[in-house]
């Protein structure tokens, strides 16, 4: 039975979008302090260099300038910018090889000095200023030209270039035998696309040292307590000696999981003994920041006659950037996420992550899983093709049911897979519109789908640890004290919803504090779509106590127990007798201010670790239309079939699947990240070289919310946010083979790719 | 750097600023702590930091504070008739079309000046009258919404 909810399941506006909606909300590029410098970074113009000789005795004399600093100035500590070494199990897989400055230039923006001046003009004249003599080394631009014997070394300690050989830990059965008992077995090779993350808010921090020594970041990290636990080593301070900010952030999508500029700038401020803060250009931004990495996929698939996959392979090449940041996570995704998906009894994979002189790479949206897909979910269809079967049909006899093990071996709760390419297939009209006569004058039109699970957070690799506090006020309105973040994604808002729900009292009635490591308890950073399935728990059980203290409170004034009361409407009511009752703000205020002493300020605490990480689950439909004179490819429709639990607000679970869409759509099709195969340098590092889709890019999109409620979740609630990039790029993808039987190998399908390789299938036939 | 003494009526307000020849309208308007219009392409290719000069959508990111000068400027800030939400603010709550919300300011001005010209659009006509301004977060699905909502409470309601 669907118990009646008043606040959870209703699509009530986000809180903070009244001031977003009036211009009132403070990023971080807002934060202006007193007496306030503006910090500049100088980064390298070779991809590959030795700093012999910085000379900054120019840049110091310009008026205004007050610190230049270089890796002579900065403490020589390794560290890295991703927070997975603090909480993974196995850390042995983690790689610290950043300094604040280098020594060494590593790609085309790798940062070389940093200077602070009493404005943006100055400190730009000043890095002009600065003489840096480089000793320019060969570049490794290509991951497969990085691990050829005698390949100059980017990182002394990683003999070929080769940071990490990971050996799929989830690997089963046995694959010689496996692809013996196919009947047709498939092999590609595949080279993801280095997608740019493309918030819209550049990068930036603001640091600031008190009086007390302590110091203060503003920043849009998305890991506010591990990122501080990393300043405090890089700067050999008490983790309790700096407070971390996080303000409204202007979009993250993974990548503010990551360290950014905030070590520098605190470099800065620490020299300068004033407020610091330093924002990227655009350039700056796309040319210096973490972004997907780029795979090189070899994917192998064995299949039946009969449609049983019987082996899936995978070898990866992991052209992880100059920097190692996020590779062993994700590409452990991509690995549990190409082996996990169906039941197949054989599957391995094994990967190389690969240092290169190129734009650092980090943990995007989706990440590795949705690489992953675009491999193993074009194989499928090809498969089928092979076989002659619909690939609805072998996708059907292949997947898994509730029960069977997760993308991370844990067993699964519930797994609507079935049910949702089913309703997909259904709404779309897949039978009739794929057997329909495709031509169009020179438009060639296509169907496909793809179908993926993900999870709920980071559990079981990492320590999940979650938090938060909820105290009454004497009117019956309450603060709800916890780290969610806002990116956008509008966790702080489903949290109230469901802290509201259980106090008894009205959405508005919940007043949130986020953002701040001096008033939030500890938490471990979301990312993986952590936020509602772990925070949203945490959030419910300091609701629970806090009512639990309201009903006993409540129970003495009405001469009743506990637990015969409910709590609704903003009033605490006897259950057996809804009439009698006492509102909310009358046992708040009577507990506050109470004239025999028995004073309580009603609140709760609440904590969270999971024993479980439930997938979410996708099937997304596309419609295509390929134009063969032209090569371009017209996106019609896409169907996106979601199963996140039963959702907390509707509207949320929408807008992520909206966006997820619209971010997929340019990982497949316009957003092309060129980086100059001589000189490292990024070419497309604004919106018109690399194009992010705007309206007239996007399809017509319909979403339908397919709800099965998870017992493990708050509500029923699991995951949204993270896993909507993973199947709408393989979907498109198969509507284009649909269309033209053309393969997308080399990811994103740009009109000049597609031209070739529409010219290189004319050529075969 | 030339500098001169500058006349500005910013969301009705006048303003006397010494501005610099070569300083942009966004940087004015940070110098008059009006945070509200965002920059993030800085080049005028993202529609984030537009704003309304004399009723017209301008990038105030490419824009010279000094071409500005002795005109009516509208930001973000001056929508709301005071704690009144502008119907185009309010639809935008409404219809769940603000994450991240940086795009926001720009994107409710560009539709502003949008819905001034063509106060009864159709899902097509404002798809195309907002193809200009970037947003990562939503897929525009919600802020189309938002504008086509707008456009009837304010011809319910009248232009405000």
């Amino acid at each position: 039975m669907k118990e009646e909810l008043s606040v959870v399941g209703k699509r009530v506006p986000r809180w903070e979008a009244y001031d977003k909606a009036m211009g009132t909300a403070k990023y971080t590029v807002d934060i202006e302090l007193p007496g306030m410098l503006i910090g500049k970074v100088l980064t390298s113009p070779h991809p590959h260099a030795r700093i012999i000789q910085i000379d900054k005795s120019k840049a110091e004399k310009l008026p205004g300038v007050e610190a230049v600093i270089t890796f002579e100035d900065i403490p020589k500590r390794l560290y890295t910018p991703n927070r997975h070494d603090l909480i993974l199990y196995h850390p042995e897989n983690e790689c610290k090889d950043m300094y604040v400055i280098s020594e060494k230039a590593r790609f085309v923006g790798d940062r070389v000095a940093a200077v602070a001046a009493v404005d943006g003009v100055t400190a730009q004249r000043a890095l002009e200023l600065i003489e840096v003599k480089y000793e320019v080394l060969p570049a490794l631009l290509d991951p497969i030209k990085a691990v050829e014997p005698g390949a100059p070394r980017i990182h002394d300690f990683a003999p070929n270039n080769i940071s990490l050989h990971l050996n799929f830990p989830g690997s089963r059965g046995d694959m010689r035998k496996g692809f013996q008992e196919a009947d047709s077995v498939i092999e590609e090779t595949f080279r993801t696309s280095k997608q740019l993350v493309s918030q819209l808010e550049p990068c930036a921090c603001v640091a600031s040292f008190g009086s007390d020594g302590r110091l203060t970041i503003w920043s849009p990290g998305q890991s506010a307590f591990l990122q501080r636990r990393k300043l405090a080593e890089i700067f050999d301070m008490p983790e309790g000696m700096i407070r971390w900010i996080t303000p409204h952030v202007g979009g993250s999508f993974g990548k503010y999981g990551s360290l950014s500029v905030e070590p520098v700038c605190a470099a800065l401020a620490k020299k300068t003994g004033k407020p610091v803060k330093i924002e990227y250009s655009r350039e700056e931004d796309f040319s210096r920041t973490e972004t997907r990495q780029t795979y090189i996929a070899t994917g192998k698939i064995g299949v039946k006659k009969d449609g049983t996959i019987t082996a899936l392979q995978e070898k990866l090449i992991v052209d992880g950037g100059a920097y190692f940041s996020r590779n062993s996570t994700t590409t452990m995704a991509n690995m549990g996420g190409f082996t996990g998906l169906y039941r197949c009894p054989n599957a391995a994979a094994e990967a190389d992550c690969v240092y290169t002189n190129i734009l650092t790479t980090g943990g995007v949206r989706g990440y590795g899983n949705s690489e992953a897909m675009c491999v193993l979910e074009q194989l499928v269809d090809k498969a089928a093709k092979e076989i002659g079967m619909d690939p609805i049909e072998l996708r059907l006899r292949n997947i898994k049911k509730a029960g069977d093990p997760d993308n991370k071996g844990l067993p699964m709760e519930t797994c609507s897979l079935e049910a949702l390419i089913k309703l997909g297939a259904e709404r779309i009209g897949w039978e009739k519109k794929r057997a329909e006569k495709k031509e169009n004058g020179t438009k060639m039109r296509g169907i496909g789908m793809a179908i993926m699970m993900d999870l709920s957070g980071a559990h079981p690799s990492c320590i999940q640890h979650r938090n938060a506090y909820i105290k009454l006020n004497e009117d019956g309105s309450a603060n709800l004290t916890v780290m969610a973040y806002d990116m956008g994604q509008n966790l702080s808002g489903a949290c109230a919803q469901i802290a509201a729900e259980i106090l008894g009292i009205r959405y508005e009635d919940i007043h949130i504090v986020n953002g701040d490591t001096d008033s939030t308890m500890f938490d471990t950073g979301i990312g993986a779509s952590a936020g509602l399935y772990q925070v949203g728990h945490a959030v419910m059980n300091a609701a629970q106590e806090a009512r639990s203290q309201l009903l006993d409170r409540a129970g003495k004034r009405l001469g009743v127990r506990a637990d015969e009361l409910e709590a609704k409407n903003r009033r605490v009511y006897i259950k057996s007798d809804p009439q009698r009752g006492i509102s909310i703000g009358e046992v708040t205020k009577e507990a506050t201010y109470n004239f025999k002493g028995e004073h309580l300020n009603i609140s709760g605490k609440g904590s969270f670790s999971p024993t479980q990480s439930p997938p979410p689950f996708a099937a997304v439909f596309a419609e295509v239309e390929v134009d063969i004179e032209t090569a371009e490819v017209k996106l019609s429709k896409i169907l996106y079939v979601n199963d996140s639990g039963r959702p907390i607000n509707p509207a949320t679970v929408e807008g992520q699947v909206e966006g997820g869409i619209a971010q997929s759509v340019g990982y497949c099709l316009t957003e092309n990240c060129v980086i100059n195969r001589e000189s490292g340098v990024l070419e497309s590092d604004n919106f018109t070289t690399y194009k992010i889709p705007s309206t007239l890019d996007m399809p017509e999109t319909e979403i339908i919310l397919y709800e099965e409620p998870v017992a493990s979740g708050p509500f029923g609630a699991k995951a949204a946010g993270h896993g909507v990039t993973i199947a709408v790029n393989p979907a498109i993808a198969n509507a284009i083979y649909d269309a033209v039987g053309v393969f997308i190998t080399d990811m994103p399908a740009t009109p000049e790719k597609m031209f070739e390789a529409l010219r290189r299938r004319q050529a075969a036939i | 750097m030339k500098k001169e003494i500058a006349n500005f009526k910013i969301n009705g307000r006048p303003y006397e600023v010494i501005v610099t020849s070569n300083m942009t309208l966004y940087d004015l308007l940070r110098e008059l702590h009006l945070t509200g219009t965002k920059r993030s392409c800085g080049v005028g290719q993202c529609g984030s930091c537009t704003v309304l000069v004399d009723g017209n959508p301008t990038l105030a990111c490419s824009t010279l504070a000094i071409a500005a000068r002795d005109k009516e400027i509208l930001t973000i800030e001056g929508l709301a008739k005071g704690a009144q939400l502008h119907p185009l603010q309010q639809a935008f709550v409404d219809a769940g079309a603000i994450q991240c919300g940086f795009c926001t300011p720009g994107m409710i001005m560009m539709a502003k000046a949008f819905l001034d010209e063509n106060p009864k659009p159709t899902r097509k006509e404002v798809s195309e009258g907002l193809g200009g301004n970037l947003c990562r977060c939503t897929g525009y699905v919600k802020i189309v919404d938002a504008v086509l909502a707008a456009a009837g409470a304010m011809i319910k309601g009248g232009n405000p």
